[in-house]
């Protein structure tokens, strides 16, 4: 994604703005925290599972770097293995969201009509719910599970590539160039695929990250509330939830997973709004 | 400009309706009979013959846009049915649950207008100083931090380790008022933080736009000082998309108070929803996830209507 920004014209001058600081430190957190993830089986000095009935709830040691949990399980293991699912369904979610709602939104946008009016007032309702109160009711219909979980994620975080795309789409419509691809006889899948979705390609990658955060955020909550990972699957806020009935002896159990969710999601969110002021041109001049 | 407000009125009823037609659907699509919604568990008592009594007395032998006109027109008149767990009118559930989820919101957004106010200022003032990388880290941090995280740091420390605070319950405001504060400001706190990172960051943009305008030159030009300037120029005239944020905000204090009200243990509407959710007592899911959906979309008629009045140029579209 840096080679994508170093690839423009201007980047000599982009490269000193902070956003570029905000972008390559939002870099450097996600690939850490992605590293141990696709490193764990390395990286763990137990199995994930292991239990050791000799070990519970010990504090932090060189044994054990972070200590144990209820059933003697190497937490910093359990770090490890946790990170896995819990970024992979913060990234399967919005990728399932984008592969769902740029489509929708190039259509509406390109359609107008009573099509587009529909469809928006729709996205209106979705979005007048809160988020996590609509993944939570959505992923209990669904039943329990962390599959679940992800694909109602998924579906909370359409709308807002739908309006994204929708409203590029509505930008560059009659602009001079697609009206003049039009005019030479292209036809809207080439107009749609050729002309106008390239337009909407930088405000989407800016989103894809923020939303993996946002993703994230929302799939710990519903784990810490018991309706995403079930035992013996762990994801970093399910170990946050079961950490929680320990906080007064062993505040490390739930506090070490809830640090990494937030270097994580602090990681995506930097990424993002480090992309957005070196992607966006408007952004760029405020700067 | 009555007609303004008329036609921003008739606007959200196309989304009330959908909205309405979307919670009513979603509960229509959890597996198994939908009688599982209106008996819960029990149901399992009962013979055929007498489920497909219920099903005719519920109308639930009816095509389904027709029980959805029934649903609605209950639900307008203020029957929510009842909860599958406790047999009460939900209602009479719900109720309560209100105050304590008002009280931690209401705490939460002022705490956080108070702090991100005067932060964003400061960082709109001087763009790439050091306060105003603080903001950006403020921001950044406040938006990636899981209120469980910040919530488990608060009981640890002030509740558990210092005791200056209650760890978890509420004491209602009626009863002792100086108790009840207390029982509500960790969670508020927690509630706060992601808050003021929204707010911090609008009020920036704001102000830096704000501060960029001819009159705040006037007004530095004829020599008053950078305080005033700030104060009655640049600050008055730039709270307005921050009042926007405020209503559309009311959705994430929803959000936040499902996952706050778990850890702290606060009887509100969020932990309403979650053990309603957890017992499977749908009656009373659909009627919290329809009012909450309610508040929000009324929460953003008024904030449209006060820009309305306070902003005469947004009126024409």
């Amino acid at each position: 994604m840096i080679a994508l920004a170093g690839g423009r014209p201007r980047a000599g001058r982009a490269l000193r703005m902070p956003g570029d600081a905000l972008a390559r430190a939002g870099l450097a957190l996600v690939v850490v925290s992605v590293g141990m993830a696709v490193l764990a089986p390395l990286l763990a000095p137990f199995g994930p599972d292991a239990i050791d009935y000799r070990a519970m709830l010990q504090g932090p040691s060189p044994a054990h770097l972070l200590g144990t949990d209820d059933l003697g399980r190497d937490v910093f293991t359990r770090l490890l293995y946790g990170g896995r699912l819990s970024l992979g369904v913060g990234v399967a979610s919005v990728v399932l969201a984008v592969v769902a709602g740029v489509p929708i939104g190039l259509l509406s946008g390109y359609l107008g009509g009573i099509a587009d009016e529909i469809l928006m007032r729709v996205i209106d309702s979705v979005m007048a719910m809160p988020p996590l109160v609509l993944a939570l009711t959505i992923t209990a219909v669904l039943g329990p599970g962390l599959a679940n979980a992800m694909l109602a994620i998924a579906i909370v975080a359409v709308p807002a590539f739908t309006r994204l795309v929708r409203g590029q789409v509505l930008s560059v419509k009659h602009e001079d160039y697609v009206m003049a691809a039009q005019s030479v006889g292209a036809r809207p899948s080439r107009l749609v695929l050729r002309h106008i979705l390239p337009n909407a390609i930088n405000p989407v990658i800016v989103q894809a990250a923020l939303g993996v955060g946002f993703a994230m955020i929302t799939e710990s909550s519903v784990s810490f509330i018991g309706l995403g990972a079930q035992p013996p699957t762990a994801t970093w806020g399910s170990m946050v939830q079961v950490g929680f009935q320990y906080l007064e002896t062993a505040p490390w159990l739930a506090l070490a997973p809830a640090v990494m969710i937030f270097l994580a999601v602090l990681g995506f969110t930097m990424l993002g709004e480090g992309l957005r002021g070196l992607l966006d041109p408007a952004v760029r001049a405020r700067g | 400009m009555t007609g303004f407000v008329l036609r921003r009125v008739a606007g959200t009823v196309p989304v009330l309706i959908m909205t309405s037609v979307l919670v009513f659907l979603l509960m229509r699509m959890l597996p198994g009979d939908p009688i599982t919604l209106i008996l819960g568990e029990s149901q399992a008592d009962l013979g055929a013959a007498q489920i497909a009594a219920m099903r005719h007395q519920y109308g639930l032998d009816q095509p389904i846009y027709l029980q959805y006109l029934a649903w609605a027109g209950r639900t307008l008149a203020g029957d929510f049915g009842r909860s599958a767990l406790s047999h009460q009118p939900v209602w009479d559930v719900l109720a309560p649950r209100i105050l304590p989820t008002l009280q931690i919101g209401l705490i939460a957004w002022l705490l956080a207008v108070l702090c991100a106010i005067p932060l964003g200022a400061v960082s709109a003032r001087a763009p790439g100083s050091w306060q105003d990388w603080l903001g950006t880290v403020v921001t950044m941090t406040g938006a990636a931090m899981p209120y469980f995280l910040i919530g488990g740091v608060l009981i640890f420390l002030l509740a558990l380790r210092w005791g200056w605070l209650p760890a978890s319950g509420y004491v209602p405001l009626t009863e002792a008022p100086w108790q009840s504060l207390r029982s509500t400001v960790l969670p508020a706190i927690t509630l706060s933080l992601s808050l003021a990172a929204v707010l911090a960051r609008q009020a920036r943009s704001s102000f830096a736009d704000v501060l960029q305008r001819a009159h705040v030159r006037t007004a530095r030009a004829k020599g008053l000082t950078e305080r005033q300037v700030m104060l009655r120029h640049v600050m008055r005239n730039g709270m307005l998309p921050i009042v926007t944020i405020l209503g559309v905000q009311l959705g994430t204090l929803f959000s936040g108070a499902v996952v706050i009200e778990t850890v702290f243990a606060i009887p509100g509407i969020g932990r309403l929803l979650v053990d309603a959710i957890l017992g499977r007592d749908y009656p009373v899911v659909q009627a919290v996830v329809l009012l909450i959906s309610v508040a929000v979309v009324f929460a953003n008629l008024a904030v449209d209507v006060v820009y309305g009045l306070l902003d005469p140029r947004t009126r024409q579209g």
